[in-house]
């Protein structure tokens, strides 16, 4: 009842079966929750923090309260503060309810009323509203045309020019990049230690030696690398989704080209990192035994990791130099530095292609590599295998 | 017919397999004894490509053993290992799967296998919410369920009770007259010694004794007789006396039987006769040594054999 299995099928029986145990698995439930939770704290929470901080309502009860109401509206407009304008039928009843905070303040002639304190925002609108209306009353006593006054301060205008028109789209890009590499970081860790958990999973419950009897190790480690991976990435636009539908939602994010691109990079470079860092986590992995060892034996990964971490926050703050240039370039520290120079348009198209290279370079490299050392390493119980020795007998093995 | 043609092993300075040679043919049960340390688990870790040996060659049909030849091998190692988390029928397809077998297909066997083995209603369990029997169970399950020709066994039956032997030597039994060809190691020689058709002892890296139970008895030429004499104590120390080349193996007194051995050719009448003289016989018979006693023969008149403990 059987027939020959090819390698690839072989790596696709062990990622379909990586794949399925984990997603069915409760802490991936959960850890996927818990992550969308906070992603939608975030971009929820700034939008009901700024319902509070810049939105007022205010009365104008005044002879002159039209003329300050049509003012105070088009300085809140101007200066992105929402004015809620109350009705009320006096200077009395504005007090009453400024006591009783249903206004947060009113402004009659000269004096702008309120319980406590001014915010800053509202005083601004308040007092530019003010000084228009003032400043108009006071040249048409003058006897000038209130016509002839409005369109001389309308032609008043203070005019931006740009000298690199693109430059605050390039920097939003760059900061999208940097925010996506902050998070990747995360993940590059969880998802590397999946790949770990794994292989000590497997050596510890013995059940190896049944698998390498029926095939290949690195098509083991291949399918454990794939599966984990593309449950990784699934997660992750699971989570992208997620978040950005949250903030589409509730008006925190406007979805444009410009924001989908450096998203795109920083995903890209994602699973470049991801293929070096799972690599490199197999191969250490495979050399202990016991779950309680596999800390110790993925230290000098989370080193590594780490200091990509750090790159990427040097890159960002250093948009020029050959600092973080040559940063950016080193795989596989390049995976979280690349994208946000890339993102900025900092980096030039043969510094992303050596980039590229390099870091396709390294992860081909690694798959030898860490193959090898798992193939010497994945049946051998007991202590850790020093690499030199998991090396050498990895050397005979087939392929 | 699965060959081992002169496997070599060494763990730096500890000789494992050493010119190891055996065969299996198909529709054969073939048992492997040998103390601890002796290479059984070397051997079967090369039969199944998990370990590769320094020298020699493993046949299958005559052919040079490739990883598309093993997907007919059905393996239990010695050390058992199954996904904890998995699910046991689940792990089983996988597994078949893993050797090439369709998933439909896998899925009939492996709830077959299960359901003899009295798992039928665990299909759906974790393997960790078995008992050490039950995963034993689905172990061997395992390493039946792509239905292979060729069945190697690391210690199968150890760790089950009487009655989970007898159920899965019953389904071993069925698969061998089947046509498939089994090797497995056992210290319990008993068990051996009724299931198998033939035996490989093994010492140090090498075969010592190789043939069916009887060819092993029958050896030395050498037999044996238990017998008792009505007559005082001592008889048994004055019939060897009494009978040229005799060697009293047990004395058996208080009443039990004496075991007396002659060399070869030797008559077994003037044993009688000589036992006759010394009082009235009330047992003679032939005594076959059993597996174990041939065994501790075997293995017993070598010099060291703590010293090739290895860590398989």
């Amino acid at each position: 009842m059987t027939r020959a299995l090819s390698f690839r099928e072989a790596v696709a029986l062990v990622a379909r079966r990586e794949f399925v145990q984990r997603a069915r698995d409760r802490s991936f439930f959960v850890s996927t929750a818990i992550t969308i939770g906070i992603i939608a704290l975030f971009v929820v929470f700034p939008r009901v923090l700024s319902f509070g901080a810049d939105a007022y309502q205010v009365a104008f009860p005044g002879p002159d309260g039209p003329a300050l109401q049509a003012a105070a509206e088009a300085q809140a407009e101007l200066a992105d503060v929402e004015l809620t304008v109350v009705d009320v039928a006096d200077a009395d009843e504005a007090e009453r309810r400024i006591r009783d905070g249903s206004l947060d303040a009113y402004l009659d002639g000269d004096s702008v009323v309120v319980e406590r304190d001014l915010d800053t925002s509202l005083r601004a609108v308040l007092e530019n509203a003010h000084g228009s209306v003032a400043g108009r009353q006071a040249l048409e006593d003058e006897g000038l045309d209130p016509d002839q006054v409005a369109s001389a301060l309308d032609t008043a205008r203070l005019e931006t020019i740009t000298l690199d028109p693109e430059a605050e789209e390039r920097n939003t890009r760059g900061t999208i990049a940097f925010f996506g590499a902050l998070v990747l970081y995360g993940q590059l860790l969880g998802y590397g230690f999946w790949v770990a958990l794994g292989v000590v999973e497997e050596k510890s419950s013995r059940v190896v030696e049944l698998l390498l009897s029926a095939i290949p190790a690195r098509a083991l480690l291949a399918g454990k690398v794939l599966g984990i991976g593309l449950l990784g990435l699934a997660q992750l636009l699971l989570i992208a989704a997620a978040g950005v539908g949250v903030g589409v939602a509730s008006g925190s994010i406007t979805l444009s080209g410009a924001m989908l691109q450096p998203v795109g990079l920083v995903l890209g470079w994602f699973v470049l990192g991801y293929g070096a860092y799972a690599c490199l986590s197999a191969a250490a992995a495979a050399r202990v035994s016991r779950q309680e060892e596999l800390q110790n034996a993925t230290t000098p990964l989370t080193m590594l990791a780490m200091l990509s971490f750090f790159a990427s926050f040097y890159v960002f703050f250093n948009d020029s130099g050959t600092g973080p240039a040559v940063v950016s370039l080193v795989p596989p520290v390049s995976a979280l530095a690349m994208p946000i120079r890339m993102a900025r348009g900092d980096a030039a198209a043969w510094e992303a292609g050596l980039a590229l290279v390099l870091m396709l370079g390294l992860i081909a490299a690694l798959v030898v590599v860490a193959g090898r050392v798992y193939e010497g390493a994945v049946l051998r119980m007991g202590a850790k295998v020093p690499l030199g020795e998991a090396w050498r007998s990895g050397r005979r093995a087939r392929s | 017919m699965l060959e081992l043609d002169s496997l070599s092993k060494r763990y730096g300075e500890v000789v494992a397999l050493d010119a190891l040679s055996f065969s299996v043919r198909p529709g054969q049960m073939y048992g492997f004894v040998g103390t601890n340390g002796a290479g059984k688990t070397t051997a079967m870790r090369i039969v199944l490509g998990v370990l590769d040996a320094d020298a020699g060659q493993v046949r299958w049909r005559g052919r040079s053993l490739d990883g598309d030849a093993r997907r007919e091998f059905g393996y239990m190692p010695e050390e058992r290992g199954l996904y904890p988390k998995m699910r046991v029928l689940e792990q089983l397809v996988f597994l078949a799967q893993l050797r090439g077998a369709q998933a439909e297909a896998a899925a009939e066997s492996a709830t077959g296998l299960l359901e003899r083995f009295g798992l039928g209603d665990r299909v759906g369990d974790r393997v960790e919410q078995l008992s050490q029997g039950n995963q034993q169970r689905v172990q061997l399950a395992a390493a039946l369920v792509h239905d292979p020709s060729v069945l190697v066994l690391d210690e199968p039956f150890s760790g089950l009770d009487p009655v989970g032997v007898d159920a899965m030597a019953t389904v071993l039994r069925e698969r061998v007259d089947r046509g498939a060809a089994l090797v497995f190691s056992s210290h319990q020689l008993d068990l051996v010694e009724r299931l198998c058709d033939a035996v490989a002892i093994i010492r140090e890296g090498r075969i010592v004794a190789d043939g069916t139970v009887a060819e092993l008895r029958g050896g030395s030429g050498r037999r044996r007789y238990r017998l008792l004499v009505d007559s005082a104590e001592g008889w048994a120390d004055q019939l060897a006396a009494a009978v040229a080349g005799a060697k009293v193996l047990d004395r058996g007194e208080a009443g039990r039987p004496a075991l007396v051995e002659l060399p070869a050719g030797a008559d077994d009448q003037a044993l009688l006769a000589a036992a006759q003289r010394l009082g009235p016989v009330r047992q003679f018979g032939p005594a076959e040594p059993t597996l174990v006693e041939l065994f501790r023969e075997v293995v017993s008149d070598s010099p060291a054999t703590n010293d090739a403990e290895v860590a398989a």
